[in-house]
């Protein structure tokens, strides 16, 4: 039994982005029959369809969510275990008012949260979920009388139909032509029973791991590099032709090159890109101010505008919707399709890389030697949330950079010039000032790195 | 009524009016605290099918695994049955979602033991205190609680009763039954028993919706459209049910609501034949019962008010019976349990053994009417009122287990008590005709009366 933490630290973040804690700790029955209650209440009576990934405390929360659904009038639908991104599809393509998926992203095991999307399939934006907070605050939840109560439904085929989806987006001759040999690393999350099977439908020869969603996560859900060793040693000994990684709901992408480098998921932004904007999607490109620039040299290869926003999935999202954008996503992996969805959706992502592999054809190496190479530094400097504000306005004030052709205050601060950038922005999720640099050469993102994290401190 | 007026938590679990007082966040809490309670295990969950069921089912399903107790879900089945499955399936506890005899806008939990009992009063206090304090155990993601289905608790109970029953028998007299299900647990579950026992079978009200078209207590004056379809169908008895299986009403061939207190007397009857020991009742049930005891050699021990405090006492006294007067039937030979599938297959059997018809049957009784009445007392009233009542009747043959229980010449008697549940005295009172009876309830009532007015 754990006991009560009065430490600031304790782990339940109520943000824009959801409600996100540690079971066990913060993330208790009472706070997710509330949650649920107070969604229901704000965007129902209606159906509300309900997604999980395979985290093991999420059969404990799905019940939770569905009696406060239920108690407040709401119509729940169960979709079981599938991608978030198939969640999504299916509150679009129906006549759902909204969604709720149950799944902390990336967040290792203890760890769950429930993430809001409203009747499009969009996560709730920052008006709206605070509109949600003020009715989970306010505890005034609406209440169906007995009669009006309805029983949970349950839909199996949401995934299938969120592949079905993908499918007439791709080529799918071209890619069965190429007969390419992909391994994947499904982290034993929502997209082991699927994504398997999408490209054995597409003719690939799969070598798959971590592909059981009975098991526990192997790793940390989240497919960056120093998670990527098994899914590195199996495309090497495996002899494929691409690896790709998910995280543990199908939001975010991993690329691993035929052989067995992990270039960094910037690069999966930029390889999706390069298919879509190469077929001739119309639009812009749209990603955040975090995201490196190769963005903007694949944009300009294919005359588009990069619509840059600030951090958090529901901007890119609503951005790529006001924009009618060609592509969205950020350097974290998750890739938006708005022909598919407006969400963040590594299976789409893994879909079109790999058409863009069958293609261009050549290895997946060489699609990414043709972008251009830049150096990333990510820093972050710990900083009271009472102080996190009033720092970034002393730097705003504080500005002496010289080399900034732009400076764009939309989250943050963010310094840009012609071979270089800095953004320096406070965390959504913890308490946190982050420091990012980009420049053509490692030595100039360093010191620029050292030297906004310098600052930061001194302010501090 | 409003919300907080209609939430009832005690030590017999927690009711309220579904959209008004009872929420998930109630439910959850009280998920927890059993949870906590019973420090992790296995808890089996059967509901009856009012549509605030699946809710409540969610609520607690969410709360017991938060606290490491893996779930049995038996779905929609007659309380009884979830109390077998505790025991069949070596559980740690159960739960019953059910308001039972109360309107479909009721619900309500009932916390049943390991050994498939009801919590008494002081494991009912001690939930209560768990549920207070409000610590509840909360398990890390690894330890949490799994949840499983149980198709076969229904069959299983079903086939221990028929194992119980002489088949034979009631095949032998081949009886036409209807049976009143009210659109509860018991629907298509009853039916089932009684054509594998041989019965012809006209059932109403047999969808388990969760809607009822009458007042679920089965209670004469509810049962008018069971006695209708007994005439129209010429059918040789009715039985008419609650709406979770615990509680059974006859009715005889002539259309007649013979009363619920006649369900424990005739079952008794059976179980006084077939087994040598004691029967024990709770202090408002029928004199019937004595003679039950009398013509069988059996000794009759009276406890107090409350399912469990009879089974308790069953235990205790290791009964070949028991039950209480508002038609809840337990045959220990089953379980613990009030079981109105128990309660069928004896009365099938003892008419078939017999050779009887209810009416016949009935009046092998000494005639008898009984009075069932109530004065609103609130509780800082009742010890006034029960002094008063021992005072007025000091001079008759009192027994003071639960309030004042009066025993007249001639067998007479009237029990007054204030209510587990409710700001009320209960005046329960018995004669061999209905104006004696309630001129005997009168008096008590005005007694009572008196001293709070």
């Amino acid at each position: 039994m754990s006991t009560l933490s009065t430490d600031v630290s304790r782990p339940l973040k109520i943000t824009i982005a959801g409600v996100r804690g540690v079971v066990g700790e913060t993330l208790t029955p009472e706070l997710l029959v509330n949650f649920s209650q107070a969604f229901g209440t704000y965007i129902g009576p209606g159906r509300v369809l309900v997604s999980r990934d395979t985290r093991p405390s999420g059969v404990m929360v799905a019940p939770c969510v569905f009696s406060g659904l239920t108690a407040s009038g709401c119509e729940v639908v169960d979709l079981g275990v599938c991608p978030t991104a198939a969640l999504q599809v299916a509150v679009k393509d129906s006549d759902a008012v909204g969604g709720v998926a149950i799944t902390a992203g990336h967040n290792d095991a203890r760890w769950n949260a429930l993430k809001f999307s409203r009747e499009d399939g969009i996560y709730l934006n920052p008006q709206q979920a605070a509109e949600l907070l003020n009715v989970y605050h306010q505890k005034e939840f609406a209440k169906a009388r007995w009669d009006e109560l309805r029983p949970v439904g349950r839909d199996d085929s949401a995934g299938e139909r969120h592949l079905e989806a993908v499918r007439v987006q791709v080529d799918v001759d071209a890619i069965r032509a190429a007969q390419l040999k992909i391994a994947i690393d499904c982290t034993n999350g929502a997209c082991s029973e699927f994504t398997p099977r999408l490209l054995e439908g597409l003719g690939c020869e799969v070598v798959a791991i971590n592909d059981d969603p009975e098991l526990s996560f192997p790793h940390e859900p989240r497919p960056t590099p120093p998670n990527l060793s098994q899914l590195r040693a199996l495309v090497r000994a495996a002899g494929a032709d691409a690896g790709f990684a998910h995280d543990a709901d199908g939001d975010r992408l991993g690329v691993v090159t035929e052989d067995g480098e992990a270039p960094g998921e910037e690069y999966t932004l930029c390889l999706a890109a390069e298919m879509v904007l190469g077929r001739g999607d119309p639009g812009p490109v749209v990603t955040n101010l975090s995201t490196t620039m190769a963005v903007d040299d694949v944009a300009r290869k294919y005359g588009r505008e990069v619509v840059r926003t600030g951090i958090g999935q529901v901007f890119i999202a609503e951005a790529a919707f006001n924009y009618s954008a060609a592509i969205a996503g950020e350097g974290s992996g998750g890739i938006v399709f708005p022909a598919i969805n407006y969400a963040h959706d590594s299976i789409s992502a893994l879909a079109h890389i790999v058409n863009l592999m069958a293609e261009r054809g050549g290895p997946i190496s060489g699609l990414i030697a043709e972008i251009p190479r830049y150096y990333i530094i990510k820093r972050e400097v710990v900083c009271p949330p009472q102080r996190a504000y009033s720092v970034l306005e002393d730097l705003r004030r504080d500005i002496d950079a010289p080399w900034a052709e732009e400076i764009n205050l939309d989250d943050g601060v963010k310094l840009i010039g012609a071979d270089r950038w800095v953004h320096i922005r406070v965390s959504l999720t913890e308490p946190r000032i982050r420091v990012i640099t980009e420049a053509d050469a490692k030595g100039l993102a360093m010191d620029l790195a050292d030297e906004y994290e310098r600052k930061v401190e001194r302010l501090l | 009524m409003t919300g907080i007026q209609s939430l009832k938590i005690g030590v017999s679990g927690v009711r309220g009016i579904v959209g008004q007082s009872l929420t998930p966040q109630l439910v959850v809490g009280f998920a927890e605290a059993f949870g906590t309670y019973l420090d992790g295990g296995l808890v089996v969950i059967g509901r009856d099918p009012r549509p605030s069921g699946e809710m409540i089912l969610n609520a607690l399903t969410g709360g017991l695994l938060s606290t490491g107790c893996s779930v049995i879900d038996v779905g929609v089945c007659p309380t009884p049955t979830m109390q077998h499955a505790v025991v069949d399936l070596a559980a740690d506890g159960g739960i019953a979602i059910t308001a039972s005899h109360h309107p479909a806008g009721w619900n309500a939990l009932k916390f049943c033991r390991e050994d498939g009992v009801f919590l008494n009063e002081y494991q009912g206090e001690e939930l209560l205190s768990v549920y207070h304090q409000g610590a509840f155990v909360q398990r890390e993601y690894d330890a949490l609680g799994r949840v499983g289905h149980d198709e076969g608790a229904v069959n299983r109970h079903l086939t221990k009763v028929l194992m119980s029953v002489d088949r034979d028998a009631i095949a032998a007299m081949a009886p036409k039954v209807v049976i009143d299900s009210v659109n509860g647990a018991g629907a298509d579950f009853a039916e089932g028993l009684l054509q594998k026992m041989g019965c012809e079978v006209v059932a109403i009200n047999d969808v388990p919706t969760g809607r009822f078209p009458r007042d679920p207590e089965p209670i004469p004056e509810n049962l008018g459209q069971l006695c209708e379809a007994v005439r129209e169908h010429d059918a040789d008895i009715g039985f008419g049910q609650d709406a979770d299986g615990d509680r059974l009403s006859v009715v005889s061939a002539e259309g007649v609501a013979i009363g619920e207190e006649f369900t424990l007397a005739f079952a008794a009857d059976v179980m006084a034949e077939r087994r040598d020991g004691k029967l024990v009742t709770n202090l408002s049930t029928s004199r019937m019962i004595d003679e039950v005891g009398e013509r069988h050699g059996c000794e009759v021990v009276r406890s107090k008010v409350g399912e469990v405090n009879v089974v308790e006492t069953m235990i205790a006294e290791d009964a070949i019976g028991g039950g209480e007067g508002n038609g809840g039937v337990i045959d220990p030979k089953l379980h613990y349990c009030r079981d109105n599938l128990a309660a069928m297959a004896l009365i099938l059997e003892g008419m078939a053994r017999r050779g009887v018809a209810v009416t016949e049957w009935a009046e092998s009784f000494r005639p008898s009417a009984i009075v069932k009445d109530r004065v609103p007392c609130g509780a800082g009233h009742t010890q006034r009122a029960i002094l008063a009542l021992q005072r007025h009747y000091a001079d008759e043959q009192l027994d003071l287990t639960e309030g004042v229980k009066v025993f007249f010449e001639g067998g007479a008697w009237v029990h007054a008590r204030p209510s587990n549940t409710e700001p009320i005295i209960r005046v329960i009172a018995e004669a061999d005709d209905h104006a004696t009876a309630r001129r005997i309830c009168d008096e008590a009532m005005q007694v009572v009366n008196g001293a709070i007015g």
